[in-house]
């Protein structure tokens, strides 16, 4: 890194809410560091503390309970979700999301976590999570709020997080588990590459709900829907809610166009 | 920040410096410098290295967070002169040309073979995904890798015809 700035370790809660009263902006958190150190070395990040939050005891925890359903804890990285038993066989879109993002060795340090807080428009593990009903488990120094995921991004790399909050966990209920749906990814090649569009769809007890990325600022959830409901009144759903751009990846019009091919297949897999 | 980091069986207590990543503390610290950077960011794979026993990128990770951790680096795979087995099948299969991508390469191998004694073509694209190679066109490369986990003989070596 060019930029220079302390590093600090924390292993307690406490210790960590300290830091991030204490330093405000000045301090960022680092989780897998996939994306923060790309920020930092290209200069749009400069921070004066980064606090490491891998060392805080509990904080890899990736745990199944049946009134909370599955805590994904801010240590715990994409390809721990990937890999793991309980979700593979209740969650499995989760593992579908995990498996399309960047490539083994990225996904041994890239958190869950990151991942959404980085808030990228085509967060991968975003439209999985948005399907199932996720929820944000927020805490700071001031207490603790819980926001569901749907409500949680503000902005392209914009959330509702202020700088002495962390996300603690992302609880995904019990009440989608075992859902039928899965994840589909558009690349430019086969290897890792971002995503021209990433599409999910679940029917979850009659409700359907298709989650997309890298159609508007934000990852979208749509909602409301039903299996009884015709393919093209889906499809006119998941029109109305986009607002793709062209950019150097592809244009708005491709976006479009396979955004409706992947919903279309994607309905005909869970009905 | 004074640090304890276990490098290929040794133990360094030093210095780091904070804001160094733990590609740059091999290279220009420890002046380990068979790990290549050719990114930077994430990208190409050439600074692979085994944290903890998983692969990760060394560009992607602050030296700092290797406190405590142990790390093996390319340096290691050659015992006594005698290249691994890898190593071994990626001469015999010229899976190396100009070498840039090699040692992040054997790593990424590595690290598949632990999680995958008898892994597919697919399944070796999966593993390599993350490692660009400029020169080879992947096809020695995937090959050496059916070598190593003992899933080609002399009668198809060379042939291509898995990839
Ligand atoms: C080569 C490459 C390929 C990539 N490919 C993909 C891809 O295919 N799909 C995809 O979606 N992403 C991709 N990414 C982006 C990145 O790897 C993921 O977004 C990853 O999940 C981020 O997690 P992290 O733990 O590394 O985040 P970090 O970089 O550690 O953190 C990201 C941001 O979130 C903040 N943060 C992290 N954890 C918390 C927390 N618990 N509380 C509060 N703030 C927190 C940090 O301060 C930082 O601002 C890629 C990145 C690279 C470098
Ligand atoms: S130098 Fe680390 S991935 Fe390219
Ligand atoms: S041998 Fe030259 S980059 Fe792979």
């Amino acid at each position: 890194m060019n930029d220079v700035f302390k590093y600090r370790a924390p292993t307690s809660r406490a210790e960590l809410f300290g830091m991030l009263a204490a330093h405000g902006e000045g301090a960022k958190i680092l989780a897998g560091g996939t994306d923060l150190l790309v920020d930092i070395r290209s200069g749009l990040v400069r921070p004066e503390l980064v606090i490491n939050l891998k060392k805080v005891e509990d904080f890899s925890e990736l745990a199944w309970s049946q009134s909370e359903g599955l805590i994904i804890g801010p240590a715990t990285t994409v390809n721990d979700v990937l890999h793991d038993a309980k979700v593979r066989d209740s969650y499995p879109l989760l593992a579908d999301c995990a498996l399309t993002i960047a490539s083994h060795q990225l996904r041994n340090r890239a958190t869950v976590i990151g991942n959404i807080v980085h808030a990228s428009p085509g967060a991968d593990m975003a439209p999985g999570l948005l399907c199932l009903g996720a929820r944000v488990q927020i805490a700071s120094q001031r207490g603790q709020r819980e926001v569901p995921l749907k409500d949680f991004f503000t902005g392209v790399k914009r959330t509702v997080l202020s700088h002495d909050e962390i996300v603690e966990a992302i609880t995904v209920p019990t009440s989608t588990a075992r859902s039928r749906g899965s994840y589909r990814k558009l690349k430019r090649i086969d290897g890792h590459d971002l995503a021209l569009v990433g599409v999910a769809v679940t029917s979850t007890d009659g409700a359907v709900r298709v989650g997309i990325g890298s159609a508007a600022p934000t990852p979208l959830l749509i909602e409301g829907l039903t299996d009884e409901d015709p393919a093209d009144a889906v499809v006119a759903a998941a029109r109305d809610a986009i607002r793709p751009i062209s950019d150097l990846r592809c244009s708005k019009e491709y976006r479009e166009y396979m955004i409706e091919v992947f919903v279309r297949r994607l309905l005909e897999e869970v009905r | 920040m004074w640090m304890s980091v276990e490098v290929n069986g040794h133990i360094y207590e030093r210095e780091v410096t904070e804001h160094w990543t733990l590609l740059r503390f091999l290279r220009e610290d420890l002046e380990l410098t068979g790990t290549k950077d050719g990114c930077s960011a994430g990208e190409c794979g050439a600074c692979t290295v085994m944290l903890n026993g998983e692969a990760v990128n060394a560009c992607m990770v602050l030296a700092a967070e290797a406190d405590g951790a142990t790390v093996e680096t390319i340096e290691a795979e050659a015992v006594d002169g005698e290249l691994s087995e890898i190593q071994a099948a990626f001469a015999r299969n010229y899976a190396v040309q100009c070498g840039y991508c090699t040692a992040g390469m054997v790593m990424s191998v590595r690290e598949l073979l632990r999680l995958n004694s008898k892994p597919t073509v697919a399944e070796i694209k999966e593993g390599i995904e993350g490692n660009l190679c400029r020169c080879t066109g992947y096809q020695q490369i995937i090959e050496a890798v059916l070598d190593v986990s003992g899933q080609i003989n002399n009668g198809t070596r060379g042939g291509l015809k898995y990839v």
